[in-house]
């Protein structure tokens, strides 16, 4: 069997301090390998966006490690986390977060801009490349102001793409979509785990949407409570 | 340096137009205090200094307003992979095309009414009075941005810091 991807070991996750101290996450242990498709389900509040923030670095735990590749995330300093970020990870969230002031096309070859090496005709190449995946092309010079919620979900999407991650984690990527977009994203998402090998996390309290994972882990109280 | 990403930052800039033509216009009337300060300041040494803290304050106040503005963006770009000094370059190229946008401005303005006040030989009347309220020398225009430039250093480096200190998951709380 491969080596897991992702790799969560006695994870704690702490905030407050003193008497306000509150518990997101309590001792999770958690192994993702190359191309699953995981969704994390559980009631409001009970730690599952905490676990993908936790799990893809953006948060550090109070205790405990995560690997990503191999790689302690928790030892990583604040320097060499933006190079991991760029090789392994990829993000969609529930609000999108596309930058107001840049256009679709620009929102996604944002991302490529640091980097030295790509080219900027390749990198260009690569934003058209991704956008034409997510069927995004014809709106690629309007800004997310001018663009549909599910317009922005995909545009947020092929930016997530843009740079091959191999692990793409989802913060209720559906949560401000109305059902049926809901269902179109998914199924581009779903399309990418089955066409890129791609591992996606993916977090939603809509239980319609765990079919299309292969697993599904179950939350409660910052416990996972099933895994199958 | 990565160039790509400081001609973004210009192109970025420009998209925030109201903020952008606001502090153009304020860099402006800065650099037309400053130049005449430092005009006057040539008959009486040490007059410059009033004139040199002014252009620091609002060097600096502005370097921080900008990572105050981008915050939500300098936080999406985190997430998406911009390390500290990429973002730094973001700031940098917004400053540096408001400061030059400035600069422009008042250099246009000024050639603009010596060439009416020269065409019409007017010597008194509202374009002279322009002449005496924006029209400044080219010697202290020229120290007046190379001022406003190095002045600006230690706001951009208070920027900087503010923006490292920014992280990722703000841009998921704002949602």
């Amino acid at each position: 069997m491969a080596n897991p991807i992702i790799q969560a070991i006695d994870v704690n996750k702490e905030y407050g301090r003193g008497k306000k101290t509150v518990a997101a996450l309590k001792d999770v242990n958690l192994e993702i390998f190359p191309g699953e498709f995981v969704a994390v389900v559980g009631p409001s509040g009970c730690g599952k966006s905490t676990l993908l923030h936790v799990l893809s670095g953006l948060e550090a735990p109070t205790s405990g490690r995560v690997l990503i590749d191999g790689v302690d995330v928790t030892l990583i300093s604040e320097r060499d986390m933006p190079k991991l970020r760029a090789q392994k990870i990829g993000f969609v969230f529930q609000s999108f977060l596309l930058i107001e002031d840049l256009t679709a096309f620009e929102n996604v070859e944002a991302v490529l801009w640091p980097s030295k090496e790509i080219p900027k005709e390749k990198q260009e190449a690569m934003a058209l490349e991704v956008l034409r995946e997510v069927d995004m092309l014809e709106r690629k010079d309007h800004f997310p102001r001018q663009m549909s919620g599910g317009e922005q979900q995909r545009v947020a999407i092929a930016r997530a793409l843009v740079n091959s991650p191999p692990i793409l984690f989802c913060d209720e990527p559906t949560g401000n979509l109305d059902s049926k977009t809901g269902e179109n994203i998914l199924k581009i998402i779903a399309r990418l785990n089955k066409e890129k090998k791609m591992t996606v996390v993916l977090v939603t309290h809509n239980e319609d949407l765990v079919k299309y994972a292969k697993r599904v882990l179950r939350m409660k109280d910052g416990r996972v409570t099933s895994d199958r | 340096m990565n160039l790509r990403i400081l001609f973004k930052s210009f192109r970025l800039a420009f998209r925030a137009r109201k903020r952008v033509i606001a502090f153009i216009i304020i860099y402006a009337i800065l650099f037309i205090s400053v130049g005449k300060g430092l005009q006057a300041a040539m008959m009486t040494p040490g007059a410059e200094w009033p004139w040199l803290a002014m252009a620091f304050i609002v060097a600096t106040v502005y370097a921080i307003l900008i990572s105050q503005f981008r915050a939500r963006d300098i936080a999406i770009l985190k997430c998406v992979s911009w390390s500290n000094s990429e973002i730094l370059l973001l700031l940098v190229g917004e400053v540096m095309i408001v400061a030059i946008s400035a600069y422009l401005v008042v250099f246009q303005l000024s050639v603009e009414i010596l060439g009416i006040v020269a065409y019409f030989e007017t010597d008194f009347g509202l374009l002279r009075d322009l002449q005496e309220l924006i029209v400044v020398e080219a010697v202290p225009m020229l120290w007046t941005l190379l001022y406003v430039v190095f002045l600006q250093i230690p706001g951009l480096a208070l920027a900087r810091w503010r923006a490292m200190k920014i992280p990722p998951m703000r841009a998921l709380r704002e949602e």
